[in-house]
């Protein structure tokens, strides 16, 4: 069974990388969500989600993503998604999240596009 | 000929209780010999269907009924919560652009569900909501 969710990040130069294991629910993105914030408020505007040990998401945790393009917006910053699982990678096209935001194989090709 | 298995389940209003369903489906798709790749889309379909059942499931019966019936070639996903139902035709398909800058940002569940499966049917009415999902697993 997919098990719960857990997140680590740690900063890469001045990009901040989240890895999420298990289940992104409500919980989940709320939790991406904020820790995002947390390093925005330190002028972090190059974020990755590497979302490798997550193979089942919800649109709900997905919707909290949106508070992070909006944030990045205002400062012309990016977010990359990596590692998804077709599914997911699906769901997030379908949610048109690709229109504002990138993704890579992985979070080292991620990196390479950032200025 | 074909071999075709159910799984039909009951499911209270608990939090990720839609984990239940998917480990049912991933049972059912490893005896049917279906592939890991081919059942990530109706993981994420399952998933929808169910936390969409169970948030307007209402309080006075919050569960939702589940079935699943799957061959090697395609899957069933049935559905059925109790809430008070509503009109799907006036449910407008969210769009980012106008998600972006406003307080709401969900709502995203019947658009996923329409998009990533082969055939989306919904029927509701006063006594609640029925979703059947076709998904093509070949």
């Amino acid at each position: 069974m997919e098990q719960p969710f857990t997140l680590t990040s740690k900063l890469r130069g001045d990009c901040l990388v989240i890895a999420t294991s298990g289940y992104v629910n409500n919980v989940g993105g709320e939790a991406i969500a904020k820790e995002f914030t947390r390093h925005f408020e330190q002028d972090i505007k190059h974020i990755v989600i590497n979302l490798a040990e997550s193979k089942v998401v919800n649109s709900i945790g997905m919707s909290f993503l949106l508070e992070i393009i909006e944030k990045l917006q205002d400062v012309d910053g990016k977010l990359i998604f990596t590692n998804l699982d077709p599914a997911v990678d699906k769901m997030l096209a379908i949610m048109g999240l690709f229109t504002f935001a990138g993704k890579a194989p992985n979070v080292e090709e991620a990196l390479k596009s950032f200025p | 000929m074909e071999e075709v298995v159910t799984l039909k389940i009951e499911l209270p209003k608990i939090p990720d209780i839609e984990l239940v369903a998917i480990e049912g489906l991933e049972r059912l798709a490893r005896h049917l010999e279906i592939s890991e790749e081919k059942v990530g889309e109706a993981r994420l379909l399952v998933a929808e269907a169910i936390i969409n059942g169970l948030e307007h499931g209402g309080a006075e019966n919050p569960k939702v009924n589940v079935e699943f019936t799957m061959t090697a070639k395609e899957l069933i996903i049935f559905v059925r919560d109790y809430g008070k139902g509503f009109e799907p035709s006036m449910v407008e398909d969210p769009d980012i652009q106008k998600k972006l800058g406003t307080k709401n940002k969900r709502g995203w569940g019947l658009k996923v569900m329409k998009s990533m499966s082969d055939d989306f049917r919904i029927e509701s009415n006063q006594g609640g909501t029925k979703i059947t999902i076709k998904k093509l697993l070949s």
